[in-house]
């Protein structure tokens, strides 16, 4: 859990979920400058089971530390769904890591 | 001119694989969008020469940015859309992120973006019946960020 932090709570028929990645994000310039290698997340992706629910490739200029917000339709969903995370970064690590869903019933 | 031709028919190639709800890695089908250096360039690679209208798709980000390092961009639509691609003026590369929408989502995403000073950022929506939408906002930024 070191590595995300992640809150996902149903809202009505809505789930809602926060997400915030532990990662450096260093663009090319600032790497240049430092003397290293850049290195930044390129894919994220959510899970609830098989559906994927939020998916971005992303570039260099997302924050560091990125937070994520996104919303998906809650239907379907059964108590104890887990809500799984995953990210790629531009050194080819994978990090993955899944949160209870709050709310449901 | 030989590149642009050869990124034209990727572009077709891609447009006849159906959609489907697996994983799309943007930076690996379409690599160029991530390197062009202008919103245009970006726009071109990723989508091909478009028309784009304006449409219930908007952007939200402060008017002046205090740190540029991140900077809350919130975006929303309640259109059927495909896929959603945030780009800004500012930085050396234009691309920010491309978002994949599939079955089941709901289009209100936030993030924070860095961007290295005042510019505009540029939201490019694609929908399921093949149109595009735009919106874009200007605005300043107090301190540049783009250091990490």
């Amino acid at each position: 859990m070191a590595n995300m932090k992640i809150k996902a709570k149903v809202k009505g028929d809505t789930l809602k979920c926060k997400i915030q990645a532990k990662h450096i994000m260093l663009p090319y310039d600032a790497a240049k400058k430092k003397g290293v290698d850049a290195n930044f997340m390129t894919l994220i992706t959510a899970k609830v089971g098989d559906r994927v629910i939020f998916e971005a490739s992303t570039s260099q200029f997302i924050s560091k530390n990125p937070i994520f917000k996104f919303e998906a339709k809650a239907e379907g969903l059964k108590k104890g769904d887990k809500l799984e995370m995953s990210w790629t970064d531009l050194s080819g690590k994978t990090v993955t890591e899944d949160k209870k869903i709050k709310g449901l019933k | 001119m030989e590149r642009r031709k050869f990124l034209g028919l990727g572009l077709v190639a891609a447009a006849l694989v159906p959609a489907s709800l697996s994983a799309v890695d943007f930076r690996k089908e379409k690599p160029d969008t991530f390197t062009a250096h202008n919103v245009a360039d970006a726009i071109k690679a990723l989508y091909g020469d478009i028309k784009t209208e304006k449409g219930d798709l908007s952007v939200k980000a402060p008017k002046i940015a205090s740190n540029g390092g991140a900077i809350p961009v919130t975006i929303k639509s309640g259109l059927d859309l495909k896929s959603i691609a945030l780009f800004q003026d500012a930085n050396p590369e234009s691309a920010v992120a491309v978002f994949t929408i599939g079955e089941g989502m709901i289009v209100n995403y936030m993030t924070k973006i860095k961007m290295k000073g005042p510019g505009e950022i540029t939201i490019i929506a694609e929908a399921k019946d093949g149109k595009f939408y735009k919106t874009s906002q200007k605005l300043d930024v107090a301190l540049g960020g783009c250091e990490g």
